[in-house]
This record gives C-alpha cells, sequence and structure tokens, in this order.
C-alpha cells in the first residue's frame, strides 16, 4: 500500500474519570461520576455509571441518595488534575506527528502517514504510550480527513474488539456504509441538532445520507460549513489543522504562526493576544474560567532546539477579566518557554467553565445596577482618606486575599500541580 | 508540570543542550547582558526527571522500605515510562491502593520485598496480577 497522509483523531476514554482512577485504584471497574462546578450535575461517566442509565447532565442531589446502593462514586470537578494530564497527553502526542491540533482538553487530530497497517501500528503504539506514560486509555481513529477521522474514533469507541484503533480505509467498504446507514446524522462532527431537523426534513437522516447528498445543494440550503461536511465524508479534506474552539468544558485558542515566534517578548504579545480573545470568548458565552492551560511547540522538523512547554495554573477566582488572563497567560508561558527557541505554533485553554452570575459574593462591587454610584462613592472616600483605603475588586481587597473557593465537597487532591496534596504511596 | 516549582526546564523527552538565556530566576532578568554568561544555576528538573510527561512526583506513608532509605513523609520522584527489572523499586497497585515496594524476581515467583526488618514480602502469584505503576528513580529523603 502506498505512502499515505491521513487525519488521527486521538481522544481520552471519559477523561475525568480516567483520571481520577490514574491516583485511585479503587476506582477501578466501578460506576464513577464527576460533577459539574458546585457539584450540580453529572459532567462526566465511567462505562459502568452510562450502563447504569446515569445521563450526562443528570442532577446530583437526585442520585445522591441512591448512590451507596448502586454502588457509585462521586468525585467534584478536579480541573487542576485534569488540565495537568490533559498537557502531558498532548506533550506526548506531539512526539507522533509533524502537525498537532490540540481540538480540547482530552482529544487531538494528528497527521500520520504510511500504509495501513503502518497506520495501524503507530495507532496501536499511540494507545501504548499514554497508557504507559500516563495512565490514561485513548482510543485513535484514523481516516483520510478530520470529519472521517472523527467518525473512525466514535467506531473505535464503540467497537472494543478493534482494540481501541480503527482506520477507515482498513475496513471493508460494505461494513463502512453499514455503519455510516445506522449512526444518525447528528452523530457526526460538525452538525447540530438544528440542522439535523432540517436535514431530516429533507430526508437526509443518516450519516450515509449525508454522505450521498448533493454538496451544492447543501451549500445553497444550509452553510458552506455543511458543504465542507459532505466533501470530508467523501474524502476531500477540507477542514485545515487549526481551529478555536468552544462549548460547555473548555475555550480553546490555537495557531500555527506564518513566521516562528523566537523572542520571549513577541511570545508574551502572542499570550496577550490569545488570553484577550479568549476573554471575549467568555464575555460572549457569559462564562468564568477558573483553570488555564497554555502550551506552545516548536516546529517538529526542528530538532535542534526542540522545545513544547506546557503549564496549567489555577486562577485566583473564576474570571472572564482580560487582564487577570493576559497576566495568568503570560506569567504561566514565561515560566517554561526558553527564549530563543523558534516556536511554530502556541494556544491557551480554559477549563472550569462557570456561568458568569453564578460567583458569589465577591462581586459585589463589580456587578449590579448600583454600580454606577460606586465611582462618586469611592472618589468621596480616597479623598477623605488617600487612594490606598478603597478600591474594586482585588485591587480593593489584594491584601485581605479572599479564600474564595467553589464547592467541591469531593474533590480529589491536586495531585500534580500542589506539593501540599502530592498522591500517598504506602510502605507497609 | 513544574515539579520543583519556579525553575524552567525542558521538558519531555531530552530536548537538547541548555541554552543561553533560558532559565532566569527573575522573569525581569531576560533583557540582561549578563544573561548568555549566567548559567542559571542547577536545574533539578533536568537532572533528574528524564521524561516530564510520564514522571510524577509521591509521598511516602510508613516505614516498610526504611531499609533502603526511604522513609516516612519523604518524596519519591516516578517514572512510569521504566520497565521495572529485578530489584526495582516500584509503587504497585495491590488492593486498590499504591504501595511501594522492592520487586524481585526470582525462580521461585515475584515477590513485593519490604526492605525493613519485620516486614513480610507479598508473593504475587500470578505475573498477570502484578500492577507497576511506575519505577522510584529517586527519593527526596528528609534529612
Amino acid at each position: 500500500m502506498a505512502e499515505q497522509q491521513r487525519f488521527a483523531l486521538v481522544d481520552v476514554n471519559s477523561f475525568y474519570v480516567s483520571c481520577e482512577r490514574v491516583f485511585d485504584p479503587k476506582l477501578a471497574g466501578i460506576p464513577v461520576v464527576v460533577l459539574s462546578n458546585n457539584d450540580g450535575c453529572v459532567v462526566a461517566r465511567s462505562d459502568e455509571a452510562k450502563a447504569l442509565g446515569i445521563k450526562t447532565g443528570d442532577p446530583w442531589f437526585k442520585l445522591a441518595e441512591s448512590a451507596p446502593k448502586l454502588g457509585l462514586v462521586q468525585r467534584s470537578s478536579n480541573y487542576e488534575l485534569y488540565g495537568d494530564l490533559s498537557s502531558r497527553v498532548m506533550q506526548l502526542l506531539a512526539r507522533f506527528s509533524s502537525e498537532q491540533e490540540i481540538y480540547s482538553i482530552d482529544e487531538c487530530f494528528l497527521h500520520l502517514h504510511g500504509s495501513d497497517a503502518e497506520l495501524r501500528s503507530r495507532g496501536t503504539d499511540i494507545r501504548a504510550a499514554v497508557a504507559r506514560n500516563i495512565g490514561l486509555p485513548v482510543c485513535v481513529g484514523i481516516g483520510a480527513t478530520k470529519t472521517l477521522a472523527k467518525f473512525a474514533n466514535r467506531i473505535a469507541k464503540q467497537n472494543p474488539h478493534m482494540g481501541g484503533v480503527c482506520n477507515l480505509d482498513a475496513l471493508d467498504p460494505a461494513v463502512v456504509d453499514r455503519i455510516m446507514s445506522r449512526v444518525p446524522v447528528t452523530g457526526l462532527w460538525g452538525v447540530g441538532s438544528r440542522n439535523g431537523v432540517r436535514l431530516n426534513a429533507l430526508g437526509i437522516e443518516s450519516v450515509a445520507d449525508l454522505r450521498d447528498a448533493d454538496p451544492a445543494m447543501i451549500r445553497s440550503k444550509f452553510s458552506v460549513v455543511l458543504q465542507r461536511t459532505v466533501l470530508e465524508l467523501n474524502g476531500t479534506a477540507c477542514i485545515p489543522m487549526e481551529t478555536e474552539s468552544a462549548d460547555k468544558q473548555q475555550v480553546l485558542f490555537s495557531r500555527s504562526f506564518a513566521t516562528p515566534v523566537v523572542t520571549r517578548e513577541s511570545m508574551r504579545q502572542v499570550m496577550s493576544l490569545y488570553a484577550q480573545q479568549a476573554a471575549t470568548r467568555l464575555a460572549k458565552e457569559g462564562l468564568l474560567a477558573t483553570v488555564m492551560t497554555v502550551f506552545a511547540a516548536t516546529s517538529r522538523f526542528n530538532d535542534k532546539a526542540a522545545s513544547a512547554p506546557s503549564v496549567t495554573v489555577r486562577l485566583e477566582r473564576p474570571t472572564a477579566d482580560p487582564m487577570v488572563l493576559t497576566r495568568a497567560a503570560i506569567a504561566a508561558m514565561d515560566s517554561q518557554a526558553v527564549d530563543g527557541a523558534p516556536y511554530a505554533k502556541a494556544g491557551i485553554m480554559l477549563t472550569g467553565l462557570s456561568p458568569a452570575g453564578a460567583e458569589p459574593v465577591f462581586d459585589l462591587f463589580a456587578a449590579g445596577p448600583e454600580q454606577k454610584d460606586i465611582g462618586p462613592l469611592l472618589a468621596q472616600v480616597t479623598d477623605k482618606y488617600g487612594s490606598a483605603s478603597i478600591g474594586l475588586g482585588l485591587a480593593g481587597m489584594s491584601s485581605a486575599k479572599p479564600d474564595w473557593t467553589m464547592a467541591r465537597k469531593f474533590a480529589s487532591p491536586r495531585y500534580t500541580t500542589e506539593w501540599s496534596d502530592l498522591p500517598v504511596v504506602r510502605a507497609v | 508540570m513544574a515539579v520543583f516549582s519556579s525553575q524552567p526546564g525542558p521538558r519531555s523527552g531530552g530536548t537538547g543542550d541548555p541554552q543561553p538565556g533560558r532559565g532566569s530566576t527573575l522573569p525581569a532578568g531576560f533583557a540582561s547582558p549578563a544573561q548568555d554568561y549566567y548559567d542559571a544555576g542547577i536545574d533539578l528538573n533536568r537532572h533528574l526527571i528524564r521524561d516530564a510527561t510520564a514522571t510524577f512526583i509521591m509521598r511516602v506513608s510508613g516505614d516498610a522500605m526504611d531499609g533502603a532509605g526511604i522513609s516516612d513523609g519523604d518524596e519519591l520522584i516516578v517514572d512510569r515510562s521504566l520497565t521495572p527489572k529485578d530489584g526495582s523499586v516500584v509503587v504497585a497497585v495491590l488492593n486498590g491502593e499504591l504501595i511501594i515496594r522492592r520487586l524481585l524476581l526470582t525462580g521461585q515467583g515475584i515477590f513485593l520485598h519490604a526492605d525493613s526488618p519485620g516486614s513480610t514480602d507479598i508473593r504475587v502469584p500470578d505475573p498477570a496480577e502484578l500492577s507497576v505503576w511506575g519505577v522510584v528513580t529517586r527519593c527526596l529523603h528528609h534529612v
């Protein structure tokens, strides 16, 4: 088989739950759920919890009573842990490809090359490396386009006998066709539920239906975006390896540079720009972030000065403030980036998202209809007592250092980011 | 992961020689003309960590490894990517718990040996049941 370039989509199975299991082997093989901010509802489930019929979004208070009877174990979201393990996974995966696109906290696209047999063994190597180095299970989907790689990943997940790796091209085309006819079109990457309803109305119900649809018709009736999906299903790669994405779990900005970013000063500018774009996105979605991961990488083709920093930091409090995010991004990147290394790409990922407005007391000063009265009041106070006597938000309370925390009643320790929280190994 | 806090270091996979300009102790120090001549001190990340993606720090609880110089409260550097050998000090998973022991691969079978008088070895009846979490490469012993 000739040399071919393929896309691989690598993602971690039940990422949050799997992270919890790395340091707490007792959680292996039992139903586990991870809860949202403030322990509100289920955001991640182990396979065993799925088998119990627990759904993403189920409120915890409804499950709490029956949990002991079901043998169900719950954890609060531990974004420091997830962010750190995510950084490790992405750094490790970058070694397998000349091109990497970090798509979310637990998935990335890679370019892979080789014959079908070589692609399969590369996929198997990736799985083994992540399991060995980090202790997390991943599935690898391989296809001619990003859309097909995503689809292949889904097949790998749902068919354990495949050993976690699915190369779509190596499957019998009749089998692929059968699967595509069975999977509803809404199960496809890039097709939302709203488009789904309209597609169904046109008789396009399965992935196979969309694959066989007329791209020009799809473009005129829907969008150029959905037309791309049709082309991608037919093997024409048209979604490039860059993206920004935002969903309920993260906001992510990542770009390759036209010319390498070499100096510390220019990397700071990049971080500043991305942080502000991320802040804008947070504001648009009405979200606050608690954990930030910054990353950068030199080109894989540049062995001499290879560097792939990746740092996860907890923000002092949930925020969408561009100043706070910019400062944090620059400081985090400065701690690891090598001045003089030619970075080919960089990115920022924000996780631990919560709706703005859910944050307690602390922003009392900054929000609300009374705000317009604060200015004159502040001026009066500072005139009388001096400029350091009162201020807004952090500026006004920096010495008090408010101990703001979200309810995380069932949180595991921050095993990899806090010296006081290191995992304990028993010598008995 | 900043294992030893502030000092930056090359991450995964031995990324090559130290480079001028890296590792100023002060963020503001990058513009210093002396930068190129300053060796930035010793970076423990560089010397003690082979592969940052696979390296974790753990804390010991208990005395069973005293004989190996590993005491209650010590911190360990654990590398998951190494293959354990006969005599390796390992973190193993036993009954859902992480324990530290010396791995002995003998003609009589596989044992998790405790380096202290009075402790008994744990026999691993079936090699398939042995679950090594990682190999201990260093102990940060509190003296």
